[in-house]
């Protein structure tokens, strides 16, 4: 089975003045399609950066990204955002939902560009807030923001789901279901999921795991021994 | 206190990083305060110009005129009070004059005053003699021009003014004269053309008409000081000029009581002189009359005496002729005595020369006698012996003869048979013998004659012997006979000898006598050449005698009326005086000088719009501080927490908001001031001076103003960044550095209508409720937006209304050509040379008549033009009469009339209102108002002609007419042939005046364009300055939709929909706001004889709108490029 993400040799060096900062020196992996994949690492070790660029919203000094077959690192700034529109899913740590828009239109803000879209409601159902949907983000809580910010990445139904630190501004249990709700997307849908964090603990969860370090790929390793988000702790 | 000092370096790089934010502070308030401080400044400074000129040029404060003019004397007396800097009297009147072309002008003219009304001599010199003028600036005559004072002027005015011949030598702009209105006048065409000063010699006046006064102070016209000032004086003033009016009076009425008692004093002198010298005359006259009747009777005795002269004369002349007549006989008989004597003695030498004649013939005779006989004796001789010889011969003859007659006689017969030989020899021979006879026979006859004359000589001698004897016998007597005659003349010869003798003496007697009475005559006729001479001088006499009479009698009858009439004129002059009224004073101040007063008005205009626009710019600076000051605010709240945790106390923190914003204020108010007060006044006052004196604006500092500007434009920014602040101090250092809970998602009221909010596109929904979230950068947006909209459609309606209405007024309303003013002919028609003309070209014309009457109302009296076409229908393609509906109107009938509409709207007039109209001569005409029609220029009011005649009983004559020419005429060419003729004033073409009024409105576009880039500029930094908060307020979102996949111009309209939605609605309600703010503005212009039409074209709305647009989409495209650099990479950042 060839990989459904090829991460080659990637570089990204960012130029401040004169200062050269090596965000990613040599970053190669790769993912499978529908596996969980949790990338961790220090903060600056590089997996924002990795994010960027395998979001679309950055591009890269040298290598190659492929996402299913793709070349995406060699696309245009407008085929760029082609990309994020159709084949991305954009979790983030901080939600990131329109204040002024309620749940559904927040999910439906996403599944207005797309090609094709699953039903808002329908997504919310799913995440578990059908009841919520006519809320603002502002009637919601952190967890429920964090589920509605999930629908409106899953309503894209993208090839792939990127998020980051979806826990990070969520309370232990809260972070949990969130972890959960992402985990039963990839298993039930086969939604490839990309989660990027810190926390090491989480890598327990996902099929396969990638250690970042010092803007290189310190390890990847397949889970054998995939442990249930709620047996988890940390 | 370098921790201050860090603070400080914060600050400026807080300026520096966020430039565009503290440009768009500085800009706003820039503009705010430019706009406020110009616009306030404009009027003062326009009043400090024309005001500054007023003073420096000494315009009067008081005009002090009195019906019996003034004296030297009351100018020195008014001048004598302590307030006073200058008193001048002087002379003022209206002057006809013609120009080199022969157009006849009407100019103000007035003498030179001294350290009052002092002109300004924009180029040439002053007067030097009385011929040369100072003219009117605001005219475009020329230095060195030319001008006859006219023969049509009053009388009056030719006595008052000396020069015949004008020269301009100096353009002036005289502080009475600031506006350009010079005012009207009632002679010639009734326009004035302009001002003239001239030097006093060129008036010859009993008295000044105006006396002008300047007070010794400097203080700003039409400040309250000024007024203050003048109030104070009022009273004062007004009874001293009454004083001096009533000294005046006094001094002419003591004058003339005087003059009076002389002249009666006088007449009486005159009156005795006069009677004495006829009385001399008379005496001398009787006196040369008796000395007339003594040389008369001189001359009658003359005349007698040689009247007998000349008989005596007569007499003797008689007398001597008499003797003359005896002396001539005497000398006749004398004369034929001596003539008988002298004949006798003739006779007695003849008949003795006779008789001596006699004796010595008859012995002549006697001797004849004898030698005769013996003649005689001898011829009886002869003869005997002739007849022998005759006889002899005749023998001898007879003897051939009987020979011949022998031998051939036979042969006689028979010659013709004989040989011719012979026969001729017979021939021959009988021929000899015959002639032979023949001689012998007359030789016989001869003989026979001889003895006859014998015979009768023999007689003849013995009659002769008869007569001898007789003529002795006769000697014999006369010899005897003249022995007697010589004895009678002797004694005749004495006789005759004495005789003459006696009448010698006679004749000498005679003469002596003669020459008596020659000298007697010659006497007689010295006498007579002595009496004609006399006789002459008599007569001569006689007649300087008569006509020394005529005189003397001419003299009585010249001197009776003399003392008559020097009676009547003292009466007269008795009668003046007890008519002499008590004079009316008029004390009047700046007030009624219409430069005066039109400028304080015309530069309030400026103020009054100065309340409305300023107020606009402010509240929105104001605004637009307060949105920028409190993001900033809320954008550093973790920066403000933090610094509030290190122990920075509140004060410090706000100082650097509050530095930030008001260093930002601080410079834009300066920019704006420097630039708003410099250039709006110039701007504007460009606008005013094509009707005031050009004078170049004078730039005013106001540091009340400015300080107000400044503390307003502080108030405002640092006010808004204190305010700010001081919320968020109000929290704790820990709750500033926790993010702040975002604005919830509220529902708007549209949502409330599924019908309508389900129909929306879902990005539509999205904008809608941005829209609604933000209420303050909402109401901001509104009313930047719609001021921007407002102030662009009055720009454009300003000009609307005000450029257009010269067209309207001379296309739509007045349709004819031209307007001719002229002297109606005796009978009150049009001039006949004007009217072939006219008919001539084919034009169409409609006479009026016209005049300036003023409308009279409780408390205003305002001039109209009072017209009165003579027949309506001929109006008809002269002037459309129309409602403001554009409905035509009926002609006025009877005592109706029709007003324009500025007459209605500036002095109250309705229709069915009866109104009052006065001319110069107080004569009155009433009218009731039929209607009122739409009319932009001048305040007419339209009459039926008939009624002006009726209503004054006299007949008015017309004096104008309307003129449509013939389609294609060459307009300026008919001006120029009608205007040439005798009895037309003058010819205006409406095409002229329509130009003029163009151009002079068309100087409103630069407050148009003044308006429009001030919309303009408001516009852009409202818009720019509310979507740059909005953009960065939303960064986070926008990056959020950004990595969601929206495009670069989906995302550019999410975000600016915003802002054309808003700018959409700012529009709406700024077209609503310019309409009134037009219609504000346009009140506030109020322009003499000017109504405006107040009205905004559609097309000033397109324009209104999509030049609000347009700047929205400028600020659309600066702001997608600000979006375009937005980085994703924010969106994962946490929340600050």
């Amino acid at each position: 089975m060839s990989a459904f993400v090829e991460f080659k040799n990637v570089k990204k060096t960012y130029k401040t003045g004169e200062v050269e900062i090596h965000a990613l020196k040599d970053a190669t992996f790769e993912i499978g399609k529908g596996e969980f994949c949790v990338i961790v690492g220090a903060s600056g070790a590089g997996k924002t950066t990795i994010l960027n660029i395998l979001g679309g919203m950055d591009t890269l000094t040298s290598g190659s990204v492929r996402l299913d077959g793709r070349e995406i690192s060699k696309l245009s700034k407008k085929e760029l955002t082609a990309y994020r529109r159709y084949d991305i899913g954009f979790v983030f740590q901080f939600y990131n939902l329109v204040q002024n828009l309620t749940a559904k239109e927040n999910v439906e803000l996403a599944a207005q560009i797309c090609k094709d879209p699953l039903d808002a409601e329908e997504v919310l159902k799913q995440v578990g807030l059908g009841e919520r949907m006519k809320n603002f983000p502002a009637q919601l809580s952190g967890g429920e923001q964090q589920r509605v910010a999930i629908a409106r990445a899953l309503a894209k139904n993208p090839k792939l789901l990127l998020c980051d630190e979806p826990t990070g501004a969520l309370d232990y249990n809260t972070g949990k279901a969130v972890l959960k709700l992402l985990q039963d997307t990839c298993r039930k849908k086969g939604m490839t999921v990309v989660v990027i964090t810190h926390n090491s603990a989480l890598a327990a969860m996902a099929d396969r795991i990638i250690t970042v370090k010092s803007g290189t790929v310190e390890s990847m390793r397949l889970n054998t021994e995939i442990v249930d988000v709620e047996d988890i702790e940390w | 206190m370098p921790m201050r000092s860090k603070l400080k370096v914060s600050s400026f790089r807080e300026i520096k990083s966020t430039f565009g934010r503290f440009f768009a502070i500085m800009a706003i308030i820039a503009l705010g305060v430019g706009f406020f401080s110009g616009v306030k400044i404009t009027t003062p400074a326009m009043v400090n110009t024309v005001g500054g000129f007023m003073n420096d040029h000494e315009l009067f404060d008081y005009r002090i005129v009195s019906t019996l003019g003034w004296e030297e004397d009351d100018v020195a007396a008014l001048k004598g009070r302590e307030d006073v800097r200058a008193a001048e009297g002087a002379y003022a009147l209206d002057l006809l004059v013609n120009d080199k072309d022969k157009n006849e002008l009407v100019f103000k003219t007035h003498s030179l005053t001294d350290g009052v009304n002092v002109p300004e001599i924009l180029e040439g010199r002053m007067p030097q003699n009385n011929g040369e003028v100072l003219i009117d600036g605001k005219t475009s005559f020329k230095v060195g021009d030319k001008f006859t004072v006219s023969e049509g002027n009053t009388e009056d005015t030719l006595d008052s003014f000396i020069p015949r011949e004008l020269t301009v030598t100096g353009r002036i702009y005289s502080p009475a004269y600031v506006h350009f209105e010079r005012g009207s006048t009632t002679i010639g065409s009734g326009k004035v053309s302009g001002y003239i000063y001239l030097d006093k010699s060129a008036f010859d006046m009993e008295a000044y008409t105006e006396l002008y006064v300047k007070l010794d102070h400097e203080l700003e016209v039409y400040s309250d000081d000024y007024k203050d000032y003048m109030a104070e004086r009022e009273d004062s003033w007004e009874k001293a000029a009454e004083e001096q009016a009533d000294e005046r009076y006094d001094r002419i009425v003591s004058e003339a009581e005087d003059k009076l008692a002389d002249g009666r004093q006088e007449l009486e002198d005159s009156r005795e002189e006069g009677q004495q010298k006829l009385d001399d005359a008379k005496a001398e006259l009787d006196d040369a009359k008796a000395e007339l009747d003594d040389a008369a009777q001189k001359l009658t005795d003359a005349e007698k005496e040689i009247a007998d002269g000349e008989k005596e004369i007569a007499d003797n002349e008689k007398k001597l002729k008499d003797a003359k007549k005896t002396l001539d006989d005497t000398e006749v008989t004398l004369v034929s005595g001596k003539a008988q004597l002298d004949s006798a003695s003739a006779t007695l030498a003849a008949s003795k020369a006779q008789l001596d004649e006699g004796e010595r013939q008859l012995r002549d005779g006697e001797a004849a006698f004898a030698a005769a006989k013996a003649q005689l004796d001898d011829g009886a001789a002869q003869i005997e012996a002739g007849q022998a010889e005759i006889d002899a011969q005749k023998a001898a003859l007879d003897a051939q003869n009987e020979q011949f007659m022998s031998q051939y006689g036979e042969l006689l017969g028979m010659l013709d048979m004989l040989p011719p030989e012979q026969a001729a020899a017979i021939s021959a021979g009988k021929a000899q013998l015959d002639s032979g006879y023949e001689q012998l026979s007359a030789a016989q006859a001869e003989l026979d004659a001889k003895k006859q004359e014998l015979a009768a000589g023999q007689t003849e001698l013995s009659a002769q012997q008869a007569v001898l004897e007789q003529s002795r016998a006769q000697l014999e007597a006369g010899r005897a006979q003249y022995q007697q005659g010589w004895a009678e003349y002797s004694a005749s010869l004495a006789q005759y000898q004495s005789g003459k003798a006696q009448y010698e003496k006679g004749l000498r007697d005679y003469e002596d006598g003669k020459k008596q009475l020659e000298d007697g005559k010659a006497e007689l006729e010295k006498g007579r050449q002595e009496y004609e001479d006399g006789k002459e001088d008599y007569e001569e006499g006689l007649k300087k005698y008569e006509d020394g009479e005529a005189e003397y009698q001419d003299g009585v009858t010249s001197f009776d009326e003399e003392i008559a009439k020097g009676e009547q004129e003292l009466a007269d002059g008795e009668q003046e005086l007890r008519d002499l009224k008590k004079p009316d004073v008029f004390l009047l101040d700046r007030n009624t000088n219409i430069g005066y007063a039109c400028f304080e008005n015309d530069s309030e205009i400026v103020e009054q719009v100065a309340r409305v626009f300023p107020i606009f710019f402010i509240l929105v600076a104001a605004l637009v501080c307060m949105t920028t000051m409190s993001r900033m605010v809320e954008e550093r709240r973790t920066q403000i927490g933090t610094l509030k945790a290190l122990g920075y106390s509140e004060r410090a923190i706000m100082g650097k908001f509050t530095f930030y914003a008001g260093s930002a204020a601080v410079l834009g108010c300066v920019l704006g001031y420097g630039v708003g007060t410099v250039l709006f006044p110039k701007v504007i006052w460009m606008t005013y001076k094509l009707m005031y004196i050009e004078l170049d604006i004078d730039y005013l500092f106001d540091a009340k103003l400015a300080a107000i500007a400044g503390a307003v434009a502080i108030a405002c920014s640092v006010g808004a960044a204190w305010l700010s602040c001081r919320y968020e101090l109000s929290e704790t250092a820990a709750g500033l550095m926790r993010p702040k809970a975002p604005k919830a998602g509220k529902r708007v009221f549209l949502e409330r209508f599924p019908f309508i909010w389900n129909r929306l596109k879902f990005l539509h929904k999205v904008t809608i409720r941005n829209i609604f979230r933000y209420k303050k950068r909402f109401f901001m947006m509104i009313v930047g937006i719609s001021g921007c909209t407002a102030l662009l459609l009055t720009g454009f309606g300003l000009k609307d209304s005000v450029s257009d209405f010269a067209e309207v007024q001379y296309e739509e309303i007045v349709t004819a050509d031209a307007s001719v003013t002229f002297r109606a002919d005796d009978s009150g028609n049009m001039p006949q040379e004007l009217s072939h003309q006219l008919d001539g070209m084919g034009a169409q014309y409609a006479c009026v008549y016209t005049g300036a009457w003023d409308l009279v109302k409780k408390d205003v009296t305002k001039s109209m033009s009072l017209v009165a076409p003579v027949d309506y229908a001929d109006m008809k393609g002269s002037m459309n009469f129309t409602d403001t509906e554009g409905t035509p109107l009926d002609a006025p009938s009877g005592d109706e009339a029709m007003v324009s509409i500025s007459v209605a709207e500036r002095y109250n007039v309705k229709v069915g209102d009866e109104i009052t109209l006065r001319d110069e001569n107080m004569r009155v005409l009433k009218f009731r108002v039929k209607s009122v029609f739409d009319n932009h220029v001048y305040n007419y009011v339209f009459v039926p002609y008939e009624a002006l005649g009726r209503q004054l009983g006299e007949q008015i004559d017309i004096n104008s007419a309307y003129i449509k020419f013939r389609q294609g005429e060459d307009v300026s060419k008919a001006q120029t042939a009608i205007g040439k003729l005798d009895d037309v004033v003058s010819i205006t073409l409406f095409r002229d005046l329509k130009k003029r009024l163009s151009d002079s409105m068309s100087s409103l576009d630069y407050v148009v364009l003044l308006v429009i880039i001030s919309a303009a500029g408001l516009a852009f930094i409202v818009l720019y300055n509310l979507t740059n908060i909005n953009i960065t307020e939303r960064e986070r979102e926008i990056a959020t939709i950004k990595v969601l996949g929206f495009f670069r111009g989906e995302t550019a309209a999410y975000v600016l929909r915003e802002n054309i939605f808003l700018t959409a609605l700012g529009i709406v309600a700024g077209l609503g706001l310019g309409v009134l703010l037009h219609r504000f503005v346009m009140a506030q212009i109020v322009v003499d004889l000017v109504s405006f039409k107040v009205r905004i074209l559609p097309m000033s709305f397109v324009y209104s709108i999509a030049l609000t647009f347009l700047f929205n989409l400028a600020v659309n495209a600066v702001m997608s490029r600000k979006l375009e650099k937005i980085n994703m990479a924010e969106s994962l950042k946490s929340v600050e």
